[in-house]
Parts: C-alpha cells; sequence; structure tokens
C-alpha cells in the first residue's frame, strides 16, 4: 500500500465518480469530486435531497465502490481490495453512522454497541460501552431491543456504536435527523469532543444549518458536484449559501461545460 | 388487489417457488394415489386387487396428504411471516384487513391451482408406474390398467386448493395482529406456541403412542400386516415433533448455548439468532424431523420385515422383493418430497435474510463470518432435527421389532441412521451455504436498502 497522501491528512478523493444503475435508469450520483480533510478537522456535508451526499460518504468509507477515481482515508488507497480486506480495514479506521441506521433488529443496545470490536476479534471493554451510552443518553437502556426505542434512541445506539472502536475516521449520515433540539446539541457536542479530544476526523452529513455551525467548514454539493466550501461557519451564513446552491449548481455546470 | 398480490409476488421469488414447489409435488402425490382408486373402479377390481389399490391409495394417499397440508401450510406462513413488514406497511396506509386477507388467499388460490395443474402429468406417470409394479407383484391382475379419472383430480385439485387457503386465512389472521411498519418489530417471533398447536401436537404423539401400543399388541400375530400401523407410529409421531419444532429448538439452544460459545463471535450470533428467530428457523429443521423420522423408520421397519420374512417364508420371495421396492418407492417419493421440502424452505428463509447479512457486514462482520454464522445455525438445525426425527422413529421401529422377530432391538444396524443423518446435515449446510453466498453476492449498503 503506497502512502501517497500528506502527512496528517484523513481523508483524500481525487476525482471520484460514481454511476448507479445503467442505461435510461442511469444517474450520476457523484460527477468527479476532489477534497482532502485534514486529520482532527471537524467537516459538515450539505445539500438537497438527492444531491449525492449519503453516496459520497459511502464510497469515502469503503462501503461502495467508485465508478472512477481514488479514494485514500487515513494514508491508505481503499482500490482493489475485496470485502474481507475491505471490512478488516473499516474495522480498524472506520466508524459509520448509517442514515438508515442498521442496527441488528435480534440483538439488544449493548450487544449492537459492542458487535464491530467483537466481530474485529478486539478485547471487548464493556465498562466503556457502558460509558458511550451513557454519553449518548442511553445508560438506562442498555438491554432494551432496538424494537423497543424510539426512533431518536435508536440513532443515539448507532452512534455509540460507532464511537465505541474508537475509530481515527468518523462518517456520520443525517446522526441527529430524528433528535430533538436538546439531544441533537448532545450528540454534536460529542462529535465535537471527540475530534477536539481525541483528535478524530469526523465528516458529517446534515440539512441542519444549526448542526453544520457546530463544525469547522462545511461542503457544499449539488448534482454530485461540490460547489462550494464555508469555513467557521455560523447558521445564518449556511443557511444563506444553502438558498443559493442551485445557482451555484448552474454556474458550475456551465464552467465545467457538462 | 391482485395486481398489487401479483407485482408483490414478483419482488420475492423464492418464497413464492417454495409455496408452488409444495403445491405441485403434493398434488403430483395425492393425485398419484388418488388415481389408484380411479383403477380400482374402471377396472372392475374385485377381491384381494381392490383391497391393495384401496389400501394404498387410502394409506399411502392419506400420509401424502397430511404432509402436503403441513408442506404447503409452512411455506405459505413463511413466505406471509417474511412480508409481515410489506403487508403492515399496507395497513398503514390504509388497506383493511378484509383487502389484505383477500390478496393472502387470492394469492394462495393462484399458487394451488397452477401446482395442481402442474402435477397432473407427473402424478399420472407416476400412478402407471405404481400400478406397474403391482401388476409385477401379482397383487393386481395386468387385465386392470392404470386409468387417471375424476377422483385423482378431485382430490388433487381440491385438497390443495383447500390447504392453500385455510393456510392464507391462518396467517392473514396472524400479520393483523402485528404492529404496523416498523423495520424492527420482525425480530420479535420467539413467541409462546400457540394452544392449538400444542393441543394438535400432542393428540398426534398420543395417536402415535397408541399405534406403537397396537402393532405390539393386537397385531403382534398378523405379521406384515402390522407394518403400516408401525409406520403410522413413526410419521405421526414425527408430526408431533415437526409442530412442536419451536419449543424442541429453544429448548435445544439453551442446552447448545455453552458449547457454541467456543465458536466465538459466530457461535455467539447464531445463538443469538436461534433464541429470536426460533419460529423461522423451526420452519426449516420441521422437514428435517419428518425426513429423518419417515426414513429411518421405514428403513429399520422394512429390514426387520425382511428378517422376519427370512425365517419363516410364507411368501413368495419375488413377491418379497417386488413389496420391498413397492415399499422404498413409496416412503422414498415421501422422503424425497420431504428433501425438496428441506431445501425449499432453507432456501426461502436464507434468501430473506439478505438485509440481516447485510447489517452485519456494515457492522464489521467480513463475508466469512457471516457464513460461519448460517453455517453454525444450520448445523445446529441439523443436529437436533436428526435426533429428534430419529428418536421418535423408535416409536415405529421397536414395538415392530418386539412384534415381528420378538426382540425389541430392530434389524439393521445403526447405517440407517448415519445414512439419513448424513444426507440431512449435507442437504442443510450445503443449502444455507450455497444460499448465504447468494444473499452475500450484492454488495452490503444495497442489500441492507428495502
Ligand atoms: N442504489 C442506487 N441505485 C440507483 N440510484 C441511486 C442509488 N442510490 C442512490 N441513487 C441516486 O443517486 C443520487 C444520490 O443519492 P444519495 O442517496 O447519495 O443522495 P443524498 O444526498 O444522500 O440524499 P438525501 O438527503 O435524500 O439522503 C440520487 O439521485 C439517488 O436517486
Ligand atoms: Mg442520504
Amino acid at each position: 500500500m503506497t502512502v501517497r497522501t500528506a502527512a496528517g491528512e484523513a481523508l483524500r478523493l481525487e476525482n471520484v465518480r460514481k454511476v448507479h444503475g445503467t442505461g435510461d435508469g442511469k444517474v450520476d450520483a457523484l460527477a468527479g469530486v476532489s477534497v482532502a480533510l485534514p486529520a482532527g478537522s471537524f467537516t459538515a456535508v450539505m445539500g438537497p435531497s438527492g444531491s449525492g451526499k449519503s453516496t459520497l460518504l459511502q464510497c469515502a468509507a469503503g462501503l461502495d465502490t467508485p465508478t472512477g477515481g481514488r479514494v485514500f482515508v487515513d494514508g491508505a488507497e481503499l482500490a482493489g481490495r475485496n470485502e474481507a480486506a475491505l471490512t478488516r480495514f473499516r474495522r480498524s479506521r472506520i466508524g459509520f453512522v448509517f442514515q438508515q441506521l442498521n442496527l441488528l433488529p435480534t440483538l439488544d443496545v449493548l450487544q449492537n454497541v459492542t458487535l464491530p470490536l467483537k466481530l474485529a476479534g478486539r478485547r471487548v471493554d464493556t465498562a466503556h460501552a457502558v460509558e458511550t451510552l451513557r454519553r449518548v443518553g442511553l445508560g438506562d437502556r442498555l438491554h432494551r431491543m432496538p424494537a423497543e426505542l424510539s426512533g431518536g434512541q435508536r440513532q443515539r445506539v448507532a452512534i455509540a456504536r460507532a464511537l465505541v472502536a474508537r475509530p481515527p475516521v468518523l462518517f456520520a449520515d443525517e446522526p441527529t435527523g430524528a433528535l430533538d433540539t436538546r439531544s441533537a446539541r448532545e450528540v454534536l457536542g460529542l462529535l465535537r469532543e471527540t475530534v477536539r479530544a481525541h483528535g478524530r476526523t469526523v465528516v458529517m452529513v446534515t440539512h441542519d444549518p444549526v448542526a453544520a455551525a457546530h463544525a469547522d467548514a462545511v461542503l457544499f454539493l449539488a448534482d454530485g458536484r461540490l460547489v462550494g466550501r464555508l469555513a467557521a461557519p455560523t447558521a445564518e451564513a449556511v443557511a444563506e449559501r444553502m438558498t443559493h446552491l442551485g445557482d451555484d449548481a448552474e454556474v458550475q455546470r456551465a464552467r465545467t461545460g457538462a | 388487489m391482485l395486481g398489487l398480490a401479483l407485482r408483490s409476488l414478483r419482488r420475492r421469488v423464492s418464497a413464492f417457488t417454495a409455496s408452488l414447489l409444495a403445491a405441485f409435488l403434493g398434488a403430483t402425490i395425492i393425485m398419484a394415489f388418488g388415481s389408484l382408486l380411479d383403477t380400482s373402479v374402471s377396472g372392475g377390481a374385485t377381491g384381494a386387487a381392490a383391497e391393495t389399490l384401496t389400501t394404498m391409495a387410502a394409506v399411502v394417499g392419506g400420509w401424502g396428504l397430511v404432509l402436503v397440508v403441513f408442506a404447503v401450510t409452512s411455506t405459505l406462513t413463511l413466505s406471509a411471516r417474511q412480508r409481515a413488514g410489506e403487508l403492515a406497511l399496507l395497513r398503514s396506509v390504509g388497506a383493511t384487513p378484509g383487502q389484505i386477507r383477500r390478496m393472502l388467499v387470492g394469492e394462495a388460490a393462484g399458487l394451488a391451482v397452477a401446482g395442481a395443474l402442474a402435477a397432473v402429468l407427473p402424478a399420472w406417470l407416476a400412478g402407471r408406474g405404481i400400478v406397474g409394479l403391482l401388476h409385477d407383484a401379482d397383487m393386481v391382475p395386468r387385465s386392470i390398467g392404470h386409468t387417471f379419472g375424476a377422483f385423482a383430480a378431485g382430490t388433487g385439485f381440491g385438497i390443495t386448493l383447500v390447504a392453500a387457503v385455510v393456510a392464507a386465512l391462518l396467517a392473514a389472521r396472524r400479520t393483523g395482529r402485528e404492529r404496523p411498519a416498523d423495520p424492527y418489530a420482525d425480530a420479535a417471533d420467539a413467541a409462546r406456541l400457540p394452544w392449538p398447536r400444542i393441543a394438535a401436537a400432542v393428540l398426534l404423539l398420543g395417536a402415535a403412542v397408541n399405534c406403537a401400543v397396537l402393532t405390539m399388541t393386537v397385531m403382534r400375530d398378523e405379521g406384515t400386516m402390522a407394518m403400516p400401523i408401525a409406520a403410522q407410529a413413526a410419521i405421526l409421531g414425527s408430526l408431533s415433533l415437526a409442530l412442536l419444532s419451536p419449543a424442541l429448538l429453544r429448548g435445544a439452544t439453551r442446552l447448545l448455548e455453552r458449547p457454541l460459545g467456543a465458536f466465538g463471535v459466530a457461535g455467539e450470533l447464531a445463538v443469538v439468532s436461534l433464541r429470536r428467530r426460533t419460529r423461522r428457523l423451526a420452519a426449516v429443521m420441521a422437514p428435517i424431523i419428518l425426513f429423518t423420522g419417515v426414513g429411518v423408520g421405514t428403513v429399520h421397519l422394512q429390514r426387520t420385515e425382511n428378517a422376519a420374512l427370512a425365517t419363516a417364508t410364507d411368501l413368495p420371495e419375488a413377491d418379497a422383493r417386488t413389496l420391498e421396492t413397492l415399499n422404498y418407492v413409496v416412503i422414498g417419493m415421501i422422503v424425497l418430497f420431504m428433501a425438496i421440502m428441506l431445501v425449499n424452505t432453507l432456501l426461502a428463509a436464507t434468501a430473506h435474510r439478505r438485509r440481516e447479512f447485510g447489517q452485519q457486514r456494515l457492522a464489521g462482520a467480513t463475508p466469512g463470518q457471516v457464513l460461519g454464522t448460517v453455517a453454525l445455525e444450520a448445523a445446529v438445525l441439523a443436529a437436533v432435527g436428526v435426533v429428534c426425527g430419529a428418536a421418535v422413529s423408535l416409536l415405529g421401529i421397536v414395538p415392530f421389532a418386539v412384534a415381528r422377530i420378538g426382540s425389541p432391538v430392530p434389524e439393521g444396524g445403526p447405517a440407517a441412521v448415519v445414512v439419513v443423518a448424513v444426507l440431512a446435515a449435507a442437504l442443510t449446510l450445503g443449502t444455507a451455504y450455497g444460499a448465504a453466498r447468494r444473499a452475500l453476492a450484492s454488495p452490503a449498503v444495497d442489500a441492507v436498502t428495502p
């Protein structure tokens, strides 16, 4: 594995493209995205529904294979590995909070959270898992089944599961989508904290300008392209930018002649 | 609603194929043996020939019937359970229970008619083959040719249709009680067995014990005639345990929890799914019990019978041999049927787990770990099923040995059990592994999107 990325770079995408489907149903979910994120950064990804945010995260995390381009995580290129190798790589470097959560319905809360560690053959630090669950406000629901939880509680289980393996890079697809303002603030504080105190890198998709304002920078996506970047964002600036995203996409398309 | 039903059928081809195959094979057996009655009536059979034809039609056809009802019901129930989410979704957007019931019943009826139609030709051929064997054994005069008539067709279509519709009604009633549209709700299927099912199992077991006692007492001096009664004991007992399979599996899981733990995370996940998805996995174990119970039972009964005949020849040897062949053909059909049901149910059940496997993979499981879990589960199902089936077959084997050769130890040694066990294990593991590999073929992120 050649390390071609600059030191201190947690994630690097080079002209990543992804085409979903074939023939008439073909969708350019990503039309060439290049981005580099330093280690220890907290980045929000925003864009209209269908703009390719989930696809971007999944390609970056090795969950989906890009149609073209290259992906580097923590200095290592993802291409050319089979599923087992990719899985082992993900287990050690990547945490992922899915938009559809993907909790296992047959496992209780604590079992769901410790599963990735068990699968990785790592020692299960139950105390740490319980502490993580406590910090997302689920300390008293360790042995509930997902079916017995509210949507927001499930979302927090998914977040705890992604955090518990202490991955250097964490992707979160709308981690606060089903949360009330207070829980959302707590979860965002938790993500912020993992970046600040532990030097991890967080990439978060969100539709909420207030959530995005917790990040160091916001990337704007429209029609599968990166159309802007905002450093040190405030909720107002983000909201303002979002309303003009359509125009940005037009301009960009005209420029690249697509 | 029917258009909706057809569209939804296309999306779950494997469960649909399982039910269709059960209807088809079941109708084949029922019609093949039903045609023996047509043969008897239209050929004007009298005396021993008429008795042979009627008895075979009634006894074997009757067993075929019971197994068919069982198979059709279990595959249809499985498919309805797999669609619990979809049906709940339909209800949540305003479908009434009546509409859902009509949809399920319409589907089941269509399936039964299609299966029975496809079964006509194979059933006719099989019936002809059996009558041919009976000719060879001089049990039916050659002047009476095979006829496939109203009785065969009537029972074939009628029984398959009724079984399917009743199963659909039961399934509709069950899904009506489920919580609507919660993707996590389908985990809770470890519910207790409903009392009618327990009652039926107890009745069947009582009947089996009764047959066992009859074999040793009333039928003791009746020679060969004791065999069908002993066979009934084995079949009834197997059916009873098949009905109780969720409870048996739950008990076995408790015992096996520790040994499975030795297999690490795969063993742990296997225990979880055995505990939480007991009903669905038990639906796979039921045909294993029937396969083993009927298979082991018949082989040993026939071996014992051979041993008895060898000492006291009251039947010409050629006839004895043909009778043996006939016996194996008949039971072979039933065992083959159960084997196909086993593969069938397992394929359908595993294909439905694509999403679950996807979730495991996204949580960090390699394909190898998923396959390991599936293999462990299958091994448990095969082992528990074979043990239960073999144990319950003793209900027929031992009394018959006592009656025929005066010793409770059956003839034939452990070979039959070993062969049946290996076959059951190979079928279960092979099918589960193959189906799981297919379910793993698509990327995990695609597998979890409904
Ligand atoms: N498996 C798939 N097959 C076909 N098309 C897909 C698939 N997944 C996504 N797409 C398409 O790709 C485009 C980008 O989808 P993506 O899920 O990345 O959007 P998103 O920005 O995450 O949207 P949302 O905010 O609604 O979650 C959409 O047009 C979508 O329809
Ligand atoms: Mg998305």
